[in-house]
């Protein structure tokens, strides 16, 4: 089915709730319905098995209005369907999907700490994001916040966390994080255990939380670029691109050819990195630091790219608004294809690795089994959704920028088990690989950015790209200003979580980390959104007040 | 004079002082293989000897709610209990400072005891990761446990003795490794077991239960336990080493097997990934167990026909 058809038929199955229809771009619907009817709509869609849902935005329409709108994003293909549900700030009421679409939930949380929407239904009042000295009824997110509205509230601990200790008999709870060896980031997990079996599980992110939704809103457009850029150190290049193509779409500019082919190229070597990266975190969760040595050692060829290419390591900033900062040359090209043939081998290697090596396959095979349809009902993106046979891959369904000239294949296993997922990541590589080989040598020839303007057009978009950990869902508002009215950034690793603490139950501790580490969280990626004042500190930073400390430390 | 020379013995050399620089060489030798197999440098020669003494420099930090005789006690057990199996153990290949029939049975309780104090450590911090890391080194305790004894016993059944220093004679002209090669690749495994080294390092899985029993052990408590860990390497080693690799018969004889069966050691640490608990007890009572009975089996039922 083409777009048309698609979003017809969306239209049609939505028609007894349509209150009001839009089409904002030539791939999207919006259907404006009333909150009475979201329920049955979402049923609608997802009885017909229409796309999948991909993220919730919460909009603040801003005092004047005093109202909100919640967007919920379906995406089938390239068509996308939102259904627009526009509430009053005083009783931002909704019904909860959770029970319809498991990931929905951590939507609804985040959409009730950041904006005050209350969902009836979802029965979780515990924080996920904000700290829980954040006073209560103050939501960060909204159009009229300040930062003095976030003193944290007297007598309360930023973590008040249940120190349950032994809860009775053999029954313990095992904290992991926010500080613990297993995760060098900072989530917060509890394990109830009955001796070795895992009993329960809960979850808690937002330990650092760093405002970028917000800080957004008070940036121009090129700021917010390199703002965008550091929502993850991982696959920060794709932030940046996700951003930049939305922008470009909006002001309706398209980078040139040669722009798009060096972005997939500099998304590619992103790829190779962050999942030879990972391949090393789960070998050590696993026990086996030895593969976590060698993949770590060679995942340096790949950073040595990324330096050479754009001059960085981390935040290789290759993205303008309207093109890219950086060309490859003939030097470059040389030191790509003889990079990309050693790490071809290492990568053949580590595939036979962890398909044949008994031992680790003793800690992966069969283990946090993923079915089909269990994937389909999680909402599962990324790798971990290919590991369980459902092809959830933007650039193969959805293709954008050079993905159309240079396509890839989406690699699926079926077992949806770990080793399932260890063998997609790496065989994803390889496709990679070949990908990245043919564009070096078919570089299209030509300027290597357009002019953009500085005032980007009023209007909203949605730009969806693949992340190395699935797919990155960016929403942008822009209201013609030099700022960004609202970006909205749901990253592959929140649709990921509600497997992990699915399967955890009924497992081994000694699996939990494995479990963890085989969705590949990104909590970088999870934390996104808030300042606040410290208890025992009087003062909130200013950005001027930052980047001087940030000066003076580094002068040192 | 011979108080003198006994003393010399119990605390410097071979026992003793010596025998915890020795342990701690060892420990060197295994963390720069292990790290050189992973492709990392490794640490410097005097890393672990460096570790003790700022160990020993630190203040110990005693959770409220232990009881603090246990608390302070065990790790001087441990290491007591380590340092007296070296008694009887030919050290450096060396005689055993002391000798008496049945020392043998006596050496591997004592070696059990650094392992008990460290599952009892456990229980008494009562922190979650220790009593779950107390919990699994008991379990370990009891999967590798037997399997090692019963591995021992095959050389003292063909040697007919159960005195160390009376097998190390007779197996100097005997290379067991050759006739009971199940016995020593459990022997040597079962090694590895008691020092809780990857791939039975499930106790101590950082990822899982951060150090285990141990977690809330800081500065001298934690030294000594780990230096009794390096100590039964020493005496776990030599008396491997001794049973089944032609005996011990002098210090190049010690330095050359111990040295040897650590890279063999080092090299499995490298190759393998931690077995998970259940995984490790299997292993013990589905195959090591079984396959050491059998060879006692088999030797019974030789001796018993050639006799």
């Amino acid at each position: 089915m083409n777009i048309e058809q698609l979003l017809a038929q969306a239209e049609q199955l939505l028609a007894p709730w349509n209150k009001e229809t839009i089409h904002p771009e030539s791939n999207r619907l919006d259907v404006v319905i009333i909150a009475d009817d979201l329920r049955a709509a979402v049923n609608a869609l997802h009885d017909a098995h229409w796309g999948y849902l991909s993220a919730i935005t919460g909009l603040d329409l801003g005092p004047a209005s005093a109202q909100m709108e919640a967007l919920y994003h379906f995406c089938s293909g390239l068509a996308i369907t939102s259904l627009r549900v526009r509430l009053p700030h005083d009783n931002a009421s909704l019904p909860s999907i959770a029970d319809i679409l498991p990931p929905a939930s951590f939507f609804e949380r985040e959409m009730q700490e950041m904006l005050g929407f209350k969902f009836s239904g979802l029965n979780i009042s515990e924080r996920l994001f904000l700290p829980d000295d954040w006073p209560e009824d103050v939501y960060p997110m909204r159009a009229n916040f300040t930062l003095d509205q976030a003193a944290p509230v007297a007598g309360r601990h930023a973590d008040e966390l249940p120190e349950q200790g032994v809860v009775g008999g053999n029954t313990f709870v095992i904290p992991i994080g926010p500080q613990h060896p297993a995760l060098k980031e900072p989530g917060h997990f509890e394990f109830t255990v009955d001796g070795e079996i895992v009993t329960a599980a809960r979850m808690r992110l937002g330990y650092a939380h760093r405002g970028i939704e917000k800080a957004a809103e008070s940036r121009n457009w090129i700021q917010n670029l390199y703002l965008f850029e550091r929502v993850c150190g991982i696959c920060s290049h794709t932030h940046a691109l996700a951003y930049s193509l939305g922008v470009e779409k909006l002001a309706q500019v398209e980078a040139p050819p040669r722009a798009q082919a060096i972005r997939e190229l500099v998304a590619g070597l992103e790829r190779v990195h962050s999942h030879l990266l990972w391949l090393g975190v789960a070998a050590h969760e696993a026990g086996f630091d030895t593969l976590f040595m060698y993949s770590w050692r060679d995942r340096e060829t790949v950073m040595n790219l990324l330096e050479q290419i754009t001059g960085n390591r981390v935040n290789y900033s290759a993205n303008l608004l309207g093109g890219v900062k950086c060309d490859i040359g003939p030097e470059q090209a040389k030191a790509i294809k003889e990079g990309l043939n050693y790490l071809e081998t290492r990568i053949r290697h580590y595939l036979e690795v962890v398909t044949t090596d008994v031992m680790f396959l003793n800690r992966t095979r069969g283990i946090g089994t993923i079915s089909y349809d269990e994937a389909v009902k999680f909402g599962l993106l990324g790798p971990t959704a290919r590991a369980s046979g459902l092809v959830r891959d933007v650039r193969v369904e959805a293709p954008y920028g050079a993905y159309t000239h240079f396509p890839v294949s989406a690699v699926t296993e079926t077992n949806g088990d770990l080793e399932a997922r260890c063998e997609v990541r790496l065989k994803e590589l390889l496709v990679s690989c070949f990908t990245m080989r043919t564009i070096v040598d078919n570089l299209p020839e030509g300027p290597l950015t357009v002019r953009m303007p500085r005032k980007i057009p009023a209007g909203e978009t949605v730009s969806r790209i693949e992340a190395p950990r699935g797919e990155l869902f960016y929403f942008i508002k822009s209201n013609g200003g030099e700022t960004p009215a609202r970006v909205h950034i749901r990253t592959p690793s929140l649709c990921n979580w509600v497997s992990v603490l699915e399967k955890a139950v009924g497992r081994q501790l000694a699996d939990i980390p494995m479990l963890i580490a085989g969705m590949d969280p990104c909590f970088s990626c999870n934390d996104r959104v808030v300042t606040l004042k410290r208890p025992g500190s009087n003062e909130n930073w200013s950005w001027k007040q930052l980047r001087e400390y940030g000066i003076e430390y580094y002068k040192r | 004079m011979n108080t003198f020379t006994s003393l010399i013995t119990l605390l410097i050399f071979p026992a003793g002082l010596s025998l915890v620089l020795v342990g701690m060489f060892y420990e060197w030798v295994d963390r720069k293989l292990v790290a050189r197999f992973q492709n990392r440098v490794g640490p410097r020669w005097f890393q672990p000897f460096a570790d003790a003494l700022k160990l020993f420099a630190k203040e110990q930090i005693r959770p409220a709610i232990v009881n603090p005789y246990l608390f302070f006690g065990l790790p001087v057990a441990a290491l007591a209990g380590a340092l007296t199996a070296a008694l009887y153990v030919p050290l450096m290949g060396l005689s055993p400072a002391s000798s008496f029939p049945g020392d043998l049975i006596v050496t591997i309780y004592l070696l059990s005891l650094p392992t008990m104090c460290v599952g009892l450590a456990g229980w008494n911090t009562s922190g979650r990761f220790s009593l779950i890391g107390a919990t699994r080194t008991l379990t370990q305790l009891f999967a590798y446990e037997a399997p090692f004894l019963l591995a021992m016993l095959g050389p003292a059944l063909v040697a007919g003795s159960w005195q160390i220093n009376t097998i190390n004679r007779f197996t100097q002209d005997h290379w067991l490794i050759l006739t009971q090669p199940v016995g020593f690749i459990v022997a040597l495994i079962g090694l590895m077991g008691k020092l809780e080294l990857p791939p039975f390092d499930a106790p101590e899985a950082e990822t899982e239960i951060v150090a285990g029993a141990l977690t809330e052990y800081s500065g001298r408590g934690l030294a000594m336990f780990k230096i009794s860990r390096s100590v039964e390497l020493i005496i776990g080693l030599s008396l491997v080493s001794s049973f089944y690799l032609g005996g011990l018969n002098g210090i190049p004889s010690f330095l050359f097997k111990s040295l040897a069966l650590l890279l063999v050691m080092s090299v499995l640490q490298v190759l393998l990934t931690r077995l998970r608990i259940d995984q490790t007890v299997g292993l013990w009572w589905r195959f090591g167990a079984i396959l050491v009975l059998a060879q006692l089996l088999v030797m019974i039922l030789w001796k018993g026909l050639a006799l």
